[in-house]
């Protein structure tokens, strides 16, 4: 857990001018709470304790920094890096999130728990945590993507989570998140949210970025041990910018790191048929932050397009909107075209079946390369497995089981 | 004096309750919007209140998510409901109109807001800003609308207070946890709220949320300065939308008013 590393969020959960806290009024007070339950435990050092132990006996972490040799030799330049979120307990990042919200449930004596997912990873990280602990869990998921992500629904059910497809709007994962807030605004006194992104009201942004460091914290550690340096770059994707936020918040700080997050490009930002809002969108408001967001001339959120469950998100976390506008980090998007051929490669190259939203980084490697020489050292944030994904690019492939 | 503040005052001299009837502008289409609220004022609503479509209405239960859905279909936005008031105010230019919407939108139509062209909107109440803030806080500066709050039953006593201090117009006492449409009333915990609320406020305390019946709006009428009904005229205007014959919500509506009288 990385804390009060550079200043952001201001004490009314801005992020320079992104961010803040707008949800209906019913919620203002839950939200209270929570921060103050958050600031009063994390740097307690029982709380620091249980966190780490459960994330190293029950995720299995720290993930390993692993070099990818043939990738490496496939660019003929620099060293690729990998580092392993794929190979946590659940199959992602998420759970590491999860893990750290859990505890603070449970010191609010919280039994009951909810939570929003695009492409289920959030889901079942949530319904695994809340097992653990025997708290009845309710998950919220857009009726295409409980379509798309079958297995992770699945999964779920298994754990003793409740499913709820929502069928509203888009039937997404935006919509996903609507209907829990609905739920939370219904049962506000005995629930407790868990946001699976660094989007949302403040304290979500912040807690779950902070959650999530712990990936940049054995990256700074594995890059001294491993090559003696600081990376020249690393990547990941972005949806609502959790696993980026993670990787790249230890390395604000380190400047000699250039920091890329890869959008869903969809049909290709110039189409208008992507979820790439830092690429493409203004500052707006939805769920709760003022953040980039795409939307029309009339304050209405667009419809998204992409192939990866994951980032189907026309928002983004608003700690990303700053660190574009300060020009810290660069934001790009790939085609779902480019995300598929790099999900097929990395498969085939690596022996590691990319999820779907992590393919979009690997894919963005094809450009980033060109600019580095043998000796610079590139880490790309294997966000997630692709185990999830089978069906869907089955279906892309024409094939059928 | 604006509208809704002169009604307010009126209604409380004449020791009456204030009547709020919502609808959502654009639904089933424009022209009928219009129509829909000249039927509402007829039958005895004091104040109308517009609700301005969203893709993401997070506090509204299913009816009037649909409803934003189906205005949403006819390309309604906050242009279009300047000229669905203006049309309305050809015919009336006494009965207040609040719009009902949420921050995004508003802040795409700054301009709009700051024009109110021929000052035909009297307030505004934004369903996801904090209660302390108000439009001007995010640079839409209209001295003439004023802004009303939301107080729910999870507001703390401390919050309370500078929520009243700031909301001008009356304050929208939620009187439940949920979303817009729900039934969970708890009379007893909405008396007690409201009767703190007045402790601090200078301004009416209206109830809103889960209100269907006479019954429930006299209660609460009982307790407030007045009711304020959403989710059941917007189903009616969803069940009728075919024949367009909707002298059930006229009978309706003239039923709340005589319930709370």
């Amino acid at each position: 857990m990385t804390t009060n590393k550079h200043n952001w969020p201001d004490k009314d959960g801005f992020f320079g001018e992104y961010g803040g806290k707008f949800v209906p009024e019913t919620l203002m007070h839950a939200l209270e709470e929570l921060e103050k339950t958050y600031n009063n435990f994390k740097d307690k050092p029982e709380f620091k304790e249980q966190f780490y132990k459960d994330l190293s006996e029950f995720v299995g972490r720290p993930s390993p920094l692993y070099f990818a040799e043939r990738l490496t030799n496939h660019y003929r330049t620099g060293s690729i890096w990998l580092k392993r979120e794929d190979l946590n307990h659940t199959g992602a990042h998420k759970i590491n999130n999860t893990i750290g919200q859990i505890l603070l449930a449970k010191y609010m004596g919280k039994e009951r728990i909810i939570a929003e997912t695009g492409a289920g990873q959030h889901g079942v990280a949530t319904a695994t945590v809340a097992a653990r602990l025997g708290l009845e869990c309710h998950i919220y998921m857009g009726a295409e993507d409980v379509q798309r992500q079958s297995l992770n629904v699945y999964r779920m059910k298994l754990l003793g989570a409740q499913v709820h497809s929502v069928e509203s709007g888009s039937a997404t994962l935006k919509d996903a998140l609507n209907e829990a807030l609905r739920d939370w605004v219904t049962n506000v006194d005995n629930t407790y949210y868990i946001i699976g992104s660094v989007t949302g009201p403040h304290p979500y942004p912040m807690i779950v970025r902070d959650f999530n460091s712990v990936v940049g914290e054995e990256v700074v550690a594995q890059s001294k041990d491993l090559f003696n340096d600081m990376p020249n770059a690393i990547v990941a994707c972005v949806g609502g910018g959790s696993n980026a936020m993670g990787i790249f918040y230890p390395f604000i700080d380190i400047k000699e790191t250039r920091l890329i997050g890869v959008e869903a490009g969809g049909e290709g930002v110039e189409t208008g048929e992507h979820a790439a809002p830092l690429n493409d969108g203004t500052p707006g408001v939805l769920h709760g932050a003022l953040s980039y967001l795409m939307q029309n001339d009339s304050g209405q959120v667009k419809a998204t397009k992409s192939v990866s469950a994951g980032l189907d998100y026309p928002g983004v976390g608003p700690e990303h909107s700053l660190l574009k506008d300060s020009g810290r980090a660069e934001y790009v998007a790939v085609t779902d075209k480019a995300a598929l051929k790099a999900f097929h490669e990395v498969s085939e190259l690596e022996g590691i079946i990319p999820a779907l939203e992590t393919a979009h980084a690997f894919a963005y490697l094809d450009v980033l390369m060109k600019d580095f020489d043998s000796s610079a050292n590139i880490i790309v944030n294997v966000s997630g497995r692709g185990d999830k994904d089978i069906n869907t690019v089955a279906e892309i492939d024409g094939i059928k089981f | 004096m604006n509208r809704l503040t002169k009604k307010l005052t009126n209604l409380k001299k004449e020791n009456k309750k204030a009547l709020v009837a919502y609808l959502v502008a654009g639904d089933p289409d424009i022209e009928t919007t219009v129509s829909l609220i000249k039927l509402l004022v007829d039958s005895g609503a004091d104040i109308i209140e517009i609700g301005v479509p969203f893709t993401d209405p997070i506090a509204e239960g299913p009816i009037i998510q649909k409803a934003h859905d189906r205005a949403l279909a006819n390309d309604v936005s906050l242009k279009t409901i300047y000229d669905i008031v203006n049309k309305f105010r050809d015919f009336d230019n006494e009965t207040p109109l609040v719009l009902m919407g949420y921050l995004n939108t508003f802040l795409s139509h700054k301009k709009l807001i700051e024009e109110n062209q021929n000052n035909a909107i009297d307030s505004i109440l934004v369903v996801d800003i904090p209660g302390e803030l108000n439009l001007a806080d995010y640079g839409i500066t209209n001295e003439t609308i004023n802004t009303i709050s939301l107080i729910s039953p999870t507001t703390k006593k401390d919050r309370i207070q500078s929520i009243a201090k700031n909301s001008s117009g009356f304050i929208y006492y939620v009187t439940l946890r949920g979303v817009t449409g729900a039934s969970n009333l708890d009379v007893k915990e909405i008396n007690t709220n409201i009767d703190e609320i007045k402790k601090h406020a200078s301004v009416p305390v209206l109830a809103g949320f889960g209100i269907k019946s006479e019954e429930d709006a006299k209660l609460l009428a009982d307790c407030s300065d007045g009711v304020i009904i959403g989710s059941s005229i917007v189903q009616m205007i969803e069940d009728d939308s075919q024949t367009k014959e909707f002298d059930r919500i006229g009978a309706y509506i003239t039923q709340i008013k005589q319930a709370i009288s």
